[in-house]
């Protein structure tokens, strides 16, 4: 049962405010920016509790969306109600941002009075609530040929990769109902994020793969759409399908509007999409990769007569090399001190458009490559000058953390052989499928 | 900051902009109006203003006034009976979202006034061809409910919302369900949901087809029902399951709550059990690949599965491992969970891990990774020497703080393998003077005394920590106390002048009671009896286990039953942290059946917890009521079984004093020979007064709720020396509530000294010592005359009955209710505290018989307000036998005599604080009523 609602600014602002039950008085607000923002670093602040009153809260879009419970109610309905509520409101808005929540907020009381009645959820489908829903939407951006020069969506070129202009997936949803009378478009994403840890002796010791399909829809009328997978796909150990390369994954959950009848048979996904987001599909495999990890890293670390410290690293990419335009957002490698503190750094890197600097907060050395192609090998030396470097200090690095965005790729190998919707649409629809891995923690040990 | 008042021209605007013919313009308004009441401003003036635009047939204005309604109503009730006509009128609207929306609304109004007008609407929405607004109708009976439950039950609107439960649409079951689930939780003992089977099948099919969170409520009111047999329960498993792969993490959870608490119900050897258990593993490892915050709560709740249920993940270790980019709160709770989990077969893995992370870079989390080492160490015998060695590794490292936290927990590791890794004391030797924190500081020392025969240089050694005594935290400086001593009883020749230093010190230059205390104790000893100082200082001590971090299992059974609310998150049961009657209720496991056993529901936690938690209902009039009520329990004859007849003690006014006892009592079978008085609820009373001598099983709960009312003035009392008899023993501290120490007892007056007799249960993992006692201020002054007695240790799962001399010299205060005692129980653990309630028959004294002269004189001097009467009905004894009975209580008959066949017995009665008790016992012959008349004074 949740008792209030409230939605404020990183300044603390307050942006939506809403009781749904009437036991908890409206200081509460104030109450949990002062927690908030005295938090101490190893309180976890996902709950927190003041007197009678628990506030479970997340952070999105630069704001805090809070809900206060007197009960023992389930957090994870909170935390979940939370994450649609803001799915809710990005769909409604466009985007979400400390303007277009001002900008809307007849409309996010509207919402919030549909979705919970006296603290109990009572939907958050974008189908169901455009019945009852009167408000129209303000665009906080207006469009403009601006943001076509915005990042996309996956922070790749637009033009190079044929990815959908960004504005389109900021759009409100309701805008295609009113005059504007925006395209038909449908977005299916596969969006993989992947887990390594890789021993220091090169053995990969652990590997998973976190992953999901979401389509976020602009059809009004919509009535239904099939996905398909790769016939190969298959789920659980146990259950391979005919010979080599097939697309497996441990676990897969659904989102309750698809229907699964040709799904054993022919692995197509039915579902009538509602407009706005929804998370259609997600999957996990653990282990047991199909390919090798797209990266290795080889390292030496030394002392050298100087007293100055050596961190040798090769870097290579395991990806075939057709995948060449691979876009490597950046890569931090930090190697982890967790004693000594560097005076200073210097370094020889292989190209000149790679970049490495010190951060003695973190106590890690940050190399970024903004591109790196697949089958290519770049290098690195640091040397590193320490006060009091000893022999036991080699033992002190940590490891090598890589983050980086693989778009056009998946991990798992899955695709979307089809995407086919029922009625044929009138009109121009289009439809665009995407991929991206990103790195969730990726770690080498040395 | 914000000016939060409006200005006088602002309001004019918005008041003309309201009241203008456009309605956009009139929308706009009504916005502006709303944007300020979010930011904090007060725009009540405009209420009329507002009300004024509700009449409209745009849908988007409406919601917009009825959004600003509800906030200002509560503070314009006067005002806000000026919308109820529109309300009304909504309510017959066409359209089924203004239906709706009025509906709804009104229920937000939180005026009393309006709640009357409320009814009419209501009770046609309940019955409205629409779902959407019949779904509504029923969240509104909650909201109502909240205002004026009386009004709902007067009205008749819970059979309605019983009968929603089988409506064809799922949303609008599922509110019924939440609706009726929040209205239970205030009548605990009502049967408002009434799960059976049927009922049970209809929520399942609805499971089916509602919303994820319909499917939630749904879920949690299944796990509130008891199955009859393991076949009904893993018929619903089956039901339950395929919710594991929803999307919804809430769902899940909600699922896994169900699976976890009707399990317990399955035999373990049955195949389906296996398969349960293979199928919960995947959906909690899919939750760890939530947003962190979600991970966080999940990791919490897992913790207490892995604790509950081990073989679940027990092949998921890796999923634990931390990641890099983890929040810090999310990493300590996978340290927590992966430490549960390590056994033989992973260990090595597991240290693998452990030893990266202590290379980490937060510090808190390096320290956690090193002492999860040492559990390992402790947890698995098998690989304590592996773990030993890679704290060696970390201590090589020389990072302080790594070093530190290693020798803290080689420390337990010597408490848990005593004698087996002494090699490794050298090189902690060598990282001596590093250590600056008092753990470190304190375990080192107590490495060096406990194998001071084995370090050349102990004598050394301590010493150099000797000469900054006086800065050294108390931890330390009790250690060095210890250490020193420990050295000289090993090594007696050399050392004995460091001793005396220690001693002196601690004795003499400091001011800590404690260090003081101990130094005196060792120097006793060793000046007394040395001897006899080796065998205590020396003395084997108890091994440490790894359980000593889990979680006491009575309280783990209570938190599975709370998985995935806030409760498994706190890891505390929610009557602590949820304030009034809701979540008071103590939920337990079903225990296992056989199928077709029983066909009694096990008592799914409704009972246990309800004692003493409720108070007598009404004032207590007089003490008159409380000795009818006596006299009643104990000459009724003998009952056989069962529940009593709830009359008797009610209509003699029983439930004064008894109210608590009689709520928890009543319904609750009984012992099938309960002594003569087994009536009316208040068996403790009646066992108070019954000449049966024999205790009887603790089986009831019988709290004696109430008091005496405000007749006595408090004054010191004096406690004279007379036999009573014990009524049973009741808990009064559960072992959930006092990590593990469990308390129960009862009173008892034995020759002359009122006793508390109490049994200390230990059902921890850990030895328990050092009791101590106390009283809060009381009604009568009770304190106990001596310490309480508990001589040895109390070691795992023991039990010792120790008894307590009470006197009654102790400080007054009045307590609510009036025999209600307060009572703090200190042990090595901590300080708990309780209340418990004795029974006023203690105090009845043995000097109670008055003189004839004098209570024929004070009989006619008691004023008439003071005089009571009541009746007691069903007793078949005479007025001899009744005499004799209640003599035997310290209730004295002065004197008889017999009017048309009536015996009139004269009685009086002294409490230990000097105020008499006189009573008049009619008793006719042939009649098994009597009746009472009873007053009191007061002699000083």
């Amino acid at each position: 049962m949740i008792s209030q609602v409230f939605i404020l600014s990183s300044k603390g602002d307050h942006l939506i405010y809403k009781d749904f039950r009437g036991e908890a008085g409206c200081d509460a607000v104030n109450k949990f920016y002062e927690m908030v923002t005295t938090l101490t670093g190893d309180q976890p602040p996902v709950v927190m509790k003041h007197k009678e009153l628990h506030y479970v809260h997340i952070r999105q879009g630069g704001l805090y969306w809070v809900a206060t419970t007197k009960a023992d109610s389930s957090p994870f309905t909170i935390i979940e109600f939370l994450n649609r509520l803001t799915a809710l409101i990005k769909d409604y808005c466009g985007c979400l941002s400390e303007k277009s929540v001002r900008m809307n907020f007849a409309l996010i009381y509207e919402v919030l009075d549909e979705v919970v009645d006296f603290g109990y959820i009572q939907t958050t489908s974008t189908d169901i609530l455009k019945n009852f829903i009167q408000t129209e939407a303000v665009s906080a951006k207006p469009l403009s040929l601006f943001d076509l020069s915005n990042v996309g969506l996956f922070g790749a070129d637009t033009q190079q990769n044929k990815v959908a202009p960004s504005v389109a997936a900021t759009r409100p949803i309701m805008s295609s109902r009113g005059e504007q009378g925006g395209k038909n478009e449908i977005f299916v994403d596969v969006i993989e994020r992947i887990s390594v840890v890789i021993g220091a002796n090169g053995v990969l010791m652990k590997a998973d793969i976190e992953g999901e399909i979401r389509v976020k829809c602009y059809m009004p009328s919509c009535s239904e759409m099939r996905i398909g997978l790769n016939e190969e796909f298959s789920i659980g150990k146990s259950q391979l399908r005919g010979y080599g390369a097939a697309v497996r994954v441990d676990e897969c959950s659904f989102h309750q509007a698809v229907r699964l009848d040709e799904f054993d048979t022919y692995r197509i996904l039915k579902l009538c999409p509602s407009q706005g987001e929804q998370t259609v599909m997600q999957y996990q495999l653990c282990d047991d990769l199909p390919t090798a990890p797209p990266f290795r890293l080889f390292s030496s670390i030394e002392r050298d007569t100087g007293g100055r410290l050596l961190i040798y690293l090769k870097l290579r990419c395991d990806l075939p090399p057709k995948r060449s335009v691979l876009h490597l957002n950046n890569n931090p490698a930090l190697p982890l001190f967790s004693y000594s503190l560097f005076s200073s750094l210097s370094q020889e890197l292989s190209s000149p458009d790679q970049s490495a600097e010190l951060q003695p907060q973190n106590k890690a050395v940050h190399w970024e490559i903004p591109r790196f192609p697949g089958g290519a090998q770049l290098s690195a030396l640091f040397k590193l000058e320490v006060p009091g470097l000893s022999s036991a200090s080699l033992q002190e690095v940590g490891s090598i953390s890589l983050s980086f965005e693989l778009p056009k790729y998946t991990c798992t190998g899955l695709q979307i052989r089809f995407l086919r919707l029922s009625p044929i649409q009138p009109g121009a629809s289009q439809r665009w499928v995407r991929y991206v891995t990103h790195s969730d923690s990726y770690t080498i040990r040395i | 900051m914000l000016c939060f008042h409006v200005c006088a021209g602002e309001i004019f605007e918005l008041k003309a902009e309201l009241n203008s013919d456009k309605k956009e313009k009139k929308k706009e308004a009504v916005k502006k109006v709303i944007a300020s009441m979010t930011v904090g401003k007060d725009v009540s003036a405009l209420f009329p203003d507002v009300v004024n635009c509700m009449q409209t047939d745009n849908l988007e204005l409406k919601k917009l006034v009825y959004l600003y309604l509800m906030n200002y109503a509560k503070s314009q009730p006067d005002m806000a009976i000026m919308a109820v006509n529109t309300f009304v009128k909504d309510c017959e609207d066409p359209n089924p979202l203004i239906r709706a929306l009025a509906v709804r609304t009104m229920g937000c109004i939180r005026v009393d006034k309006i709640t009357e007008y409320l009814c009419e609407p209501l009770r046609k929405c309940l019955k409205d061809e629409d779902p959407y607004v019949r779904k509504t109708a029923a969240v509104c009976v909650a909201k109502l409910h909240d205002i004026n439950a009386q009004l709902v039950e007067d009205q008749g609107f819970l059979d309605t919302l019983k009968d929603l439960i089988s409506d064809s649409n799922p949303m609008v079951v599922a509110n019924a369900v939440a609706a009726l689930s929040e209205i239970a939780e205030s009548h605990p003992n009502s049967n408002l949901l009434d799960l059976n089977p049927q009922s049970i099948n209809k929520l399942l099919t609805a499971l089916n087809e509602c919303t994820e969170w319909g499917q939630i409520f749904i879920l949690d009111c299944l796990a509130n029902y008891a199955p009859r047999d393991d076949r009904e329960s893993q018929s619903i498993c089956e039901r339950v399951t395929p919710r594991l792969s929803h999307a919804n993490s809430a769902v899940v959870l909600s699922a896994v709550k169900v699976l976890m608490k009707f399990m317990e119900m399955l035999p373990k050897d049955l195949d389906y059990y296996g398969t349960l258990l293979k199928k919960l593993a995947p959906p909690l490892v899919t939750l760890l690949s939530a947003e962190p915050e979600l991970q966080y709560v999940a990791l919490r709740n897992i913790n207490l599965i892995v604790q509950k249920r081990p073989e679940i993940l027990k092949h998921e270790m890796k999923v634990f491992f931390v990641k890099y980019n983890d929040p810090i709160y999310v990493k300590l709770e996978k340290l927590d969970i992966m430490i549960r989990l390590a056994s033989q077969a992973n260990i090595a893995q597991v240290l693998a891990e452990l030893k990266e992370y202590a290379t980490e870079v937060d510090v808190d989390f390096v320290r956690k990774a090193v002492r999860a080492i040492g559990r390992c160490a402790i947890k698995v015998e098998q690989s304590a020497e592996r773990c030993v060695s890679t704290l060696l590794d970390l201590i090589q490292t020389k990072v302080n703080y790594v070093v530190q936290e290693a020798i803290v927990v080689i420390k337990d590791i010597f408490r848990k393998y005593p004698n087996k890794y002494e090699s490794v004391i050298a090189t902690l030797c060598e990282n001596l003077d590093s250590l600056d924190e008092p753990e470190a500081r304190a375990a080192m020392i107590w490495i060096v005394g406990e194998y001071a025969e084995r370090i050349d240089n102990a004598d050394e050694l301590l010493e150099s920590f000797l000469e900054g005594f006086h800065d050294e935290s108390t931890q330390v400086q009790l250690q060095l106390l210890t250490a020193i001593v420990k050295l000289f009883l090993k090594k007696p020749t050399e050392t004995q002048e460091l001793v005396q230093q220690v001693l002196s010190l601690a004795t003499q230059d400091s001011d800590n009671p404690d260090l003081r205390d101990r130094g005196y104790i060792y120097w006793r000893l060793l000046s007394t009896d040395p001897v006899a100082a080796k065998e205590v200082v020396l003395a084997e001590k108890p091994l440490i286990s790894e359980e000593t971090d889990l979680i006491e299992p009575t309280l783990l059974e209570e938190l599975i039953c709370h998985i995935g609310t806030l409760a498994s998150v706190y890891h505390k049961p929610p009557s602590a942290f949820v304030e009034g009657s809701r979540g008071v209720m103590h939920k337990r496991l079903p225990a296992r059946t056989g199928s077709g056993e029983s066909t009694e529901s096990p008592d799914v936690g409704t009972i246990a917890g309800g004692s003493g938690t409720e108070t007598a209902p009404s004032i207590i009039p007089s003490q008159g009521d409380l000795l009818g009520d006596l006299l009643n329990l104990d000459l009724a004859p003998p009952t056989t079984t069962g529940p009593p007849p709830p009359t008797s003690g009610m209509q003699m006014g029983g439930m004064d004093l008894l109210g608590g006892g009689l709520d928890s009592l009543v319904g609750s079978p009984m012992p099938p020979r309960h002594l003569g008085g087994d009536i009316g609820g208040s068996a403790a009373m009646g066992a108070g007064f019954g000449a049966v001598p024999a205790v009887m099983p603790a089986s009831l709960n019988a709290p004696m709720g109430g008091g005496l009312g405000d007749l006595f003035d408090l004054g010191g009392g004096v406690g004279m020396p007379l036999g009573a008899y014990i009524p049973p023993k009741t808990v009064w501290l559960p072992a959930m509530k006092a990590k593990g120490l469990e308390i129960s007892g009862t009173f008892a007056r034995r020759a002359g000294v009122i006793q508390m007799e109490l049994t200390l249960t230990n059902k921890a993992m850990s030895v328990m010592t050092d009791f101590a006692i106390q009283f809060n201020r009381n009604s009568f002054g009770l304190a106990p005359a001596g310490p309480l007695q508990v001589l040895s240790p109390l070691s795992p799962n023991q039990t010792i009955e120790v008894s307590l001399p009470l006197s009654t010299v102790g400080p007054v205060m009045k307590m609510e209710p009036l025999n209600n005692l307060q009572v703090a129980v200190k042990n090595n653990i901590d300080v708990f505290y309780f209340s418990c309630q004795y029974p006023i028959s203690m105090l009845f004294v043995e000097d109670g018989k008055m003189e004839r002269q004098v209570f024929l004189a004070t009989w006619k001097d008691i004023p008439n307000e003071n005089e009571s009467q009541f009746q007691i009905k069903d007793c078949h004894l005479n007025s001899d036998a009744a005499s004799n009975k209640l003599q035997a209580s310290n209730i004295f008959t002065i004197a008889k005599r017999t009017v048309e066949g009536q015996d009139m017995l004269y009685m009086s009665i002294k409490l230990s604080n000097g105020i008499w008790v006189l009573a008049e016992l009619r008793v006719q012959t042939g009649n098994p009523n009597y009746t009472v008349r009873k007053e009191r004074i007061r002699i000083t």
